[in-house]
């Protein structure tokens, strides 16, 4: 019978993987972070050191590569797993500590805890992540494996119940498959939310033809990059998601659609598949079953606008990334003209878990209206930047404040952006909304990749839809009036009133155009490119009129808006730091031995005022640059 | 001259051998292309075209369209300032300003000796880096205009010792 | 064939074929829509120009009517406030980036544009944008026509005039954003292009950018 048989099959496999791993068993192992973030920050530098240290030292461990943990602000990272310890994490490793933890950790069982981060497991000696004040709040689902595992090896996603639930559900009928992701509510994690069930019910239902399940992997929001670390960390969850997706809604063909600038994850997808194939996860009749199905890599060129799902497919088709008119719907007419499953990277990545551990378990996480849990990446104004996963329903004020430890250097908060280009900026007064697609949406934001920025007082609100303007400008396909031409004159807009050209009938004017470009606009790039203005000019009006009528950016950021001022009370006539730090020779010596700036050279790069020794403080910024020849009046 | 249009062909017609003729091999084919030569150039495309049974203006418009194509060779080394979120409120567009300033280019150009092209990017991933530059495929964090020159000058020092070795 | 329903458009009663797209059956009735990119024999409607705005009983947002197909009892209406806002808007987008000379122009008279400005008594200057500084570049290397790629609205017409009634592919668009446009492969000149001068895109343009030379 095929019950047996895929299950049997499955069973054999996962022994003969967690047979594969017993290397690892009774010996120290050293897990070293090397996901794109944790290369950047010197990861392989780290792992080379601590193979030299070993073979030196001629000790007996096994270093594995492993994904990211999320902790962006501790990079390069590190989990030591000795027999009799705690599996201890050490932050911001160089060749000093890994020297030191060989040599005292290794040989002498001293675990140097002045520098671990937290243990994995909890223990009586020291705390887990747990304890952490994000501990509190986060909730691993989809990432728990991501940084523990290497992804590079499909034993190590097997060993931990990887498969499993692809396993059971080749003993279901597609029905039930389809029936339980319906039962839990699971809504598209792409950023608008569609129920996901829904979704494929509609390609099931469509007959018994070509169908295709595409994983949409084109991440392009400019600050979020949570797809391309599960990629990178663990790609057989995504890969299994997949499988079972087209089981359930009948299709033979599959597609990972991954942008071309992450690389590594393009190599370590390939190499999943690879290894799936190898022990017929993929391909045909899968474990034995009587089902068949495969999957291929594809490389996006570099388009934000390709995460919409008709522009995506025109450009697997062969074409520009051009979005269409909806209906008909992917569902009905995708990839060829056929019935296409398309979500996103972390959608898939839910449904081993649903299927594993049921509905009900999934729906006991979040809100009714929005089970699971969210992945953010916290960046910006924040203590502890990363990526964190946390139940749906938890509120912003929670999210910046406990589980990215609030905002550096005591600045005060301004404001969070939240959703990338296509989402909005909420202010204080909106830190208690609670985070799931509706209350977001309500908001006038909405939850799109999940790319969470946090603003301080130094950050220009003016200037920050500025910038989200401009990507969106720069990203439109350029096919329909509103987008092409209405964020062109937006942007020109904006660009004037950051120059301190702009009038009050011109704010006027980005108003109408922004609401007309949302109402407008053929797809959801347009419609939701006017968001970060919208929200900006509800929120933040008196910033915009500061600078039309003032002239002036209160933040002190246009740099249009701005000038570099030494004040002469506090410069030290023997220092000469400023001089030797302009980039441009802007700066000279008065001839009383104080400095000053020459505001015609100044190219404004902060330079100065970084370089000027804290105990004078003595470079500032003004704001309208008009003040600097005021203060000069002053000094004569 | 003719003799690199007829190296241009071969090559092209080697990447298309793996393709089935069909116009959803379209970028794929261009992306393999843009591997080996570094650029489209307009031999390419119309073999491509040829190949897959296109119009040549269409495989124009895919290359034109994404930002992954380029239609000139690019400089020896390029260096893509990380435009994204946290970059920009972190001081990437003073990075960039200060590359355009020592380089004397504008983003998207390449220097006139074939040094270096520069360019701006979307959010490289390593945003508690920021602001990030991406030398060819190295990552540098928390550039300043004083790390640009650094980093200028690292180069110049290694040319220097190249040609001292020469 | 499918069957026949009856919609009221504007609360004239029409009679037409259930899916077929609104705009045509209104165009086919004698009520006018302003539109630039639809093309009745494309299966899928570029739905590009977002001119072709009206408002359907029971939906909240006016929609597309190259897009909408009919269904019974639907009830339309062609002139809404919120319609004539996104129209009115449109077209000064459009109007923004397209070289206002009129009276040079060898369309004028017969201009989409001004049919469009008539109908809908909108003006045919800038009230609140400011005109987008393009380029003039005319390309009159064709024995019979020229393209003047400033009073271009980038409808598309040409393209599908070109590609798919033709079956030539000289033209097409390049590039993206702010910067799509009609082009040859390589922005060559068209007479460097396949083109075969059978005149069908100069007779698909809505407006004076490709345009037949006088003699």
């Amino acid at each position: 019978m095929d019950v047996s048989l895929t299950e049997r099959a499955y069973i054999k496999m996962k022994a003969a993987s967690i047979n594969n791993l017993k290397y690892l068993e009774d010996k120290p192992v050293i897990r070293v972070g090397t996901g794109t973030c944790g290369k950047a920050a010197g990861a392989l530098r780290i792992r080379e050191a601590f193979k030299d240290e070993l073979t030196r030292k001629g000790i007996d461990a096994g270093v594995v590569e492993v994904g990211c943990m999320g902790h962006c602000y501790a990079e390069p990272l590190i989990i030591i797993s000795k027999p009799g310890f705690p599996s201890l994490c050490y932050g911001k490793v160089d060749e000093v500590l890994v020297k030191r933890l060989v040599e005292d950790f290794l040989i002498n069982n001293d675990p140097c805890y002045e520098f671990a981060m937290a243990a994995l497991e909890p223990n009586d000696i020291f705390p887990t992540f747990r304890d952490f004040p994000r501990g509190v709040y986060e909730e691993k689902m989809i990432l728990e494996n991501c940084g523990f595992i290497d992804p590079e090896e499909i034993d190590f996603y097997i060993a931990r119940d990887g498969y499993s639930a692809l396993a059971d559900v080749l003993n279901m009928e597609p029905g039930e498959v389809l029936g339980e992701v319906k039962a839990s509510n699971l809504r598209g994690r792409g950023g608008a939310g569609f129920p996901a069930g829904i979704k494929w019910e509609v390609v099931r239902k469509a007959g018994n033809g070509m169908k295709y399940v595409i994983c949409n992997g084109d991440e392009g929001d400019p600050g979020a990059f949570m797809d391309r670390n599960i990629l990178e960390s663990n790609p057989h969850q995504v890969i299994e998601g997949m499988i079972i997706c087209a089981y359930a809604v009948g299709a033979s063909l599959g597609y990972l659609y991954i942008r071309s600038e992450y690389s590594q994850a393009i190599r370590r997808v390939n190499n999943a598949l690879r290894q799936a194939r190898e022990k017929n996860l993929l391909g045909a009749s899968i474990l034995g079953s009587a089902f068949c199905f495969d999957l291929e890599v594809f490389s996006g060129a570099g388009a934000f606008v390709c995460g919409e799902g008709t522009a995506l497919i025109n450009s697997m088709e062969g074409g520009m990334g051009i979005p269409q008119h909806r209906p008909p719907e992917l569902a009905v007419s995708g990839y060829l003209g056929e019935p296409t499953v398309l979500n996103n990277v972390k959608t898939f990545c839910y449904v081993p878990l649903i299927m594993r551990k049921g509905a009900d378990w999934f729906k006991k996480t979040g809100t009714p209206g929005s089970p699971g849990t969210a992945v953010f990446t916290l960046a910006g104004k924040i203590a502890g930047p990363g990526l964190v996963e946390v139940p749906m329903g938890t509120t912003l004020r929670q999210l910046i404040f406990d589980v990215g430890e609030g905002i550096p250097r005591n600045k005060k908060f301004k404001a969070v952006q939240i959703g990338g280009p296509s989402g909005g900026c909420l202010p204080e007064q909106a830190l208690d909304i609670p985070l799931d697609f509706d209350s977001l949406e309500e908001a006038g934001a909405m939850m799109g990749s999940g790319g969470l920025v946090v603003l301080d007082e130094d950050d220009c609100m003016v200037g920050m839809a500025r910038f989200f303007l401009n990507f969106t400008q720069q990203e439109s396909c350029g096919k329909c009036t509103f987008c092409r031409l209405g964020t062109k004159h937006m942007l020109e807009i904006l660009k004037a009133i950051t120059r301190g050209e702009g009038d009050m009938a011109s704010l006027e004017t980005l108003r109408e155009l922004a609401e007309d470009v949302k109402t407008g606009s053929l797809c959801n790039l347009g419609k939701t490119a006017p968001n970060p203005v919208l929200t900006t000019l509800k929120y933040f009006r008196d910033e915009y009129e500061a600078h039309i009528k003032g002239k002036c950016c209160p933040s002190l950021k246009c740099p249009d808006l701005i000038a570099y001022f030494i004040e002469p009370d506090k410069c030290s006539k023997l220092c000469n730091i400023c001089v030797g730090s302009c980039p441009v020779e802007a700066i000279y010596t008065r001839d009383n031995g104080l400095k000053a700036i020459n505001r015609d050279k100044c190219v404004k790069c902060d330079n100065c005022l970084k370089a000027c020794p804290p105990e004078y403080s003595a470079v500032i910024k003004v704001s309208p640059p008009g003040l600097v020849e005021e203060r000069e009046r002053e000094m004569k | 001259m003719e003799g690199k249009k007829e190296t241009i062909s071969n090559y092209v017609c080697e990447i298309l051998k793996n393709y089935s003729v069909e116009r959803r091999n379209l970028l794929p084919v261009l992306r393999e292309v843009q591997e080996k030569l570094g650029y489209l150039p307009v031999r390419a495309m119309e073999k491509v075209a040829e190949a897959l049974g296109i119009p040549t203006v269409d495989v124009y418009g895919a290359a034109t369209f994404f930002n992954l194509f380029r239609l000139s060779p690019p400089g020896k080394h390029q260096i893509k300032v990380c435009m994204g979120t946290a970059c920009f409120m972190a001081g990437g567009q003073i990075a960039l300003d200060s590359f355009e300033r020592r380089l004397d280019v504008r983003t998207g150009e390449t220097t006139p000796d074939g040094e270096f092209s520069l360019e701006e990017v979307a959010c490289v991933g390593c945003c508690s880096l920021a602001p990030v530059v991406v030398v060819d495929d190295f990552v540098e964090g928390n550039v300043t205009p004083t790390r640009v020159d650094g980093i200028l000058l690292s180069w110049d020092i290694g040319k220097k010792k190249q040609r001292e070795q020469d | 064939m499918n069957r026949k329903v009856v919609i009221i458009i504007d609360g004239q009663k029409i009679t037409a074929r259930e899916g077929e797209k609104l705009l045509w059956v209104a165009l086919e009735n004698k009520v006018y829509i302003p539109h630039l990119c639809a093309v009745k024999e494309q299966e899928r409607p570029t739905a590009g120009c977002r001119l072709c705005f009206v408002e359907i009983e029971g939906t909240c947002n006016p929609v597309t009517a190259c897009t909408q197909p009919v269904k019974a009892g639907m009830t339309v209406k062609t002139r809404t406030p919120a319609v004539d806002r996104l129209v009115r808007t449109a077209f000064e987008l459009l109007l923004s980036e397209h070289r206002l000379n009129c009276g040079e122009c060898p369309k004028n008279g017969s201009c989409e544009l001004q049919k469009i400005a008539r109908e809908r008594g909108l003006k045919l200057n800038l009230h609140r944008l400011k005109p987008l500084s393009k380029k003039v570049i005319i390309d009159d290397s064709p024995r019979s026509f020229a393209f003047d790629a400033g009073r271009c609205v980038l409808c598309g017409r040409c393209v599908w005039a070109d590609h798919r009634i033709a079956g030539v592919g000289a033209i097409g668009f390049s590039r993206r954003g702010i910067h799509r446009r009609i082009t040859t492969f390589a922005d060559r000149e068209l007479a460097q292009s396949p083109c075969t001068e059978c005149g069908l895109c100069v007779e698909a343009c809505p407006v004076g950018a490709l345009y037949f030379k006088k003699n």
